[in-house]
């Protein structure tokens, strides 16, 4: 597939999805300071990796998540006030799996990717469409069934897609002290083709994804992608990075927003102008609106 | 009173899994070693041969990746019906079973069927080495998304295993790896079970219930005949650990005013201790003497020269009902 460069609609898309899920996940920490959300594991930082990666994959995969994929659920057509219900204590799931496509989240590390192949095979077994992606974090690809899960679908050749996030800590134990080689070698070793990217620029990320969507489609294999992502905040609501972070690095991260970023981007491209800004920036304020009432009283 | 059918349990469970596979295009079976070899007890014999290698799939040596993917063929409607080799080996699965397969249904709002079957070969008395002797049924019946259930004959394993694949929530069979092969055992009543979930009254007598389950259901059942006719003992086969019979127990106990629990696993924190409450909050009225639990103390299966000292004897049961009714 060539690295065709992506239309101005798919740019505006793509940067009113990240938008969308920053103001979300804004209104989330603001929810959960005041007491009610009971957690919240904000995806600051990684925007660009998980709206850029599920609209390549398309609308047909079936997506088994991890639990930060706030961006790729929103994407996918999870409503705002949905995604945050189990955050409020209120469901293990707040969505229907089956109508998005988008599974409910796994909060036992790396124990979806098995599932995730599982099901692609079994949708082989039955002649349906067997494409899944599996967002798994770097902290989880320390787990035993990231690893098992990684050889069964390199020895069954499950058409599955495993996109992880590498965003550099694993709560507070940082990606160097978690693993010596990268994620992507890693998965070579069980196999897997695999490529390492940069995760904050969106139209990489889609250029990547749809490359790699074609290789399990067409192949009838696996392959890892994994992307380098920044953690703005910390792990969770419940962690203060500050403690065992640097405050440089905290800084760097903050500063290299990739919403930001791209906002700057295409606003120099003249793709998007002060009024389309304005537009979704009011969109983002209804949304924000909407969860304050839903859930603040 | 009818003689044991002489077709041994793991030819009983092979025609039920056959049959299951040729009437339900949705059921598969996952395990290590039972296609080519048929199963290490050769439960599956034959099957791969039958019906393919795609239906019948060797997997790979990881009791996690047998459950987790299976959770995830079960996800797709397919009925994956898994075994473990061992019951000590099972632990690397429990992840699998406990967080995942025990919680997905109520995870997805009830939005999802999760048919999916464990069969575990459970118990000692096999002169096995470490980790191939466990009983670890009470410790599966903890977790409330996931039923358990150990058939002690071939009859009730054909019913539970029919209904287990229908049930769209993930099923632990615990499978008496000592009976598989075993052709001549204590008879036992003729009388069919209230339900495939329900507990069954295999011997009557009017003086002591002695609620069991598993292997050593014939020893019970062995001590019942050598007591007889002095005393008169009940016999429950619990069958389903998780949820209880526990209506069936009641009645019994309601009949005889006394109870004593058999089982091969330990004593603490263990299956006889929960009919045993459930019968003191619910019986406590009828009964004429303390309920008892006859099980081996807490402590590692031991070595198989050792197990004839672990394992409840038939000796020992008919000694504790004795001194239940004297």
């Amino acid at each position: 597939m060539q690295a065709t460069s992506l239309s101005d609609d798919l740019k505006r898309s793509i940067l009113r999805h990240m938008l969308i899920a920053r103001g979300v996940d804004e209104e989330a920490r603001q929810l959960q300071k005041q007491g009610a959300l009971d957690l919240w594991l904000s995806c600051q930082g990684q925007e660009a990796a998980q709206v850029g990666s599920v609209l390549a994959v398309g609308p047909e995969a079936t997506i088994f998540p991890s639990y930060r994929e706030h961006a790729a659920a929103l994407t996918r057509g999870v409503p705002a006030d949905e995604l945050i219900a189990q955050w409020a204590g209120r469901t293990f799931c707040g969505w229907d799996p089956w109508d998005r496509r988008f599974f409910p989240y796994t909060l036992v590390l790396a124990a979806q990717t098995l599932h995730g192949v599982g099901y692609s095979m079994g949708r082989r077994m039955q002649k349906l469409d067997d494409f899944v992606v599996v967002y798994v974090g770097d902290g989880a690809t320390s787990e035993g069934d990231m690893s098992e899960a990684m050889n069964l679908a390199a020895v069954e050749s499950a058409s599955v897609l495993f996109i992880c996030q590498n965003n550099g800590w694993a709560i507070s134990k940082p990606t160097g002290e978690q693993m010596l080689t990268t994620v992507a070698e890693r998965a070579r070793g069980f196999g897997i083709e695999s490529s390492l990217i940069p995760g904050d620029d969106p139209e990489l990320v889609h250029r990547e994804c749809v490359r790699a969507a074609d290789h399990v489609r067409n192949r009838r294999a696996p392959y890892l992608i994994e992307m380098q992502v920044g953690r703005i905040h910390g792990h969770s609501t419940s962690d203060a990075q500050e403690l065992y972070r640097g405050e440089e690095d905290i800084l760097r991260t903050a500063a290299a927003d990739p919403v930001a970023a791209y906002t700057g981007r295409l606003t120099e491209l003249n793709v998007v102008d002060a009024e389309w800004l304005r537009g979704v920036e009011s969109e983002v304020r209804d949304l924000r609106e909407q969860l304050m009432k839903r859930y603040a009283s | 009173m009818s003689s044991r059918r002489p077709t041994p349990l793991a030819e009983t469970i092979n025609a039920t899994l056959a049959d299951l596979l040729e009437r339900n295009p949705e059921v598969l079976l996952v395990g290590e070693d039972i296609g080519r070899l048929g199963g290490v007890f050769r439960v599956t014999r034959g099957l791969q041969e039958r019906f393919g290698r795609e239906r019948v799939r060797d997997s790979l040596l990881a009791e996690s990746t047998i459950v987790g993917h299976a959770v995830g063929l079960a996800m797709s409607g397919l009925v994956p019906v898994c075994e473990i080799q061992f019951d000590g080996f099972s632990y690397p699965a429990v992840n699998q079973l406990v967080t995942q397969a025990g919680r997905i249904v109520n995870r997805w709002n009830g939005d999802i069927r999760l048919s999916l079957v464990v069969r575990i070969p459970s118990g000692g008395g096999i002169r096995g080495v470490e980790h191939h002797s466990e009983s670890n049924e009470a410790l599966f019946a903890r977790v409330p998304g996931i039923s358990v259930v150990y058939p002690s004959t071939g009859e009730d394993a054909d019913q539970i295993l029919r209904h287990a694949v229908g049930m769209g929530s993930p099923v632990v069979i615990c499978e008496p790896i000592r009976l598989y092969w075993r052709r001549s055992l204590p008879g036992r009543l003729d009388e069919p079970a209230a339900s495939p979930t329900s507990a069954r009254i295999v011997r009557r007598g009017a003086d002591v219930t002695v609620a069991t389950f598993g292997a050593i259901t014939n020893d019970v059942l062995a001590a019942a005949e050598a007591l007889s006719p002095s005393v008169e003992i009940e016999v429950v086969d619990l069958r389903w650990l998780a949820p209880l019979d526990m209506t069936t127990v009641l009645e019994s106990v309601t009949r005889t005013g006394r109870l004593l629990v058999v089982h091969e696993a330990t004593k603490d924190v263990g299956i006889g201790a929960e009919v045993a409450a459930a019968v003191s909050e619910s019986g406590f009225d009828a009964l004429k003497c303390a309920i008892r639990r006859l099980a081996p103390e807490r402590r590692d299966y031991p070595p198989a020269d050792f197990e004839r000292d672990y394992q409840i004897s038939v000796d020992q049961i008919t000694e504790e009902v004795l001194g239940m009714v004297k």
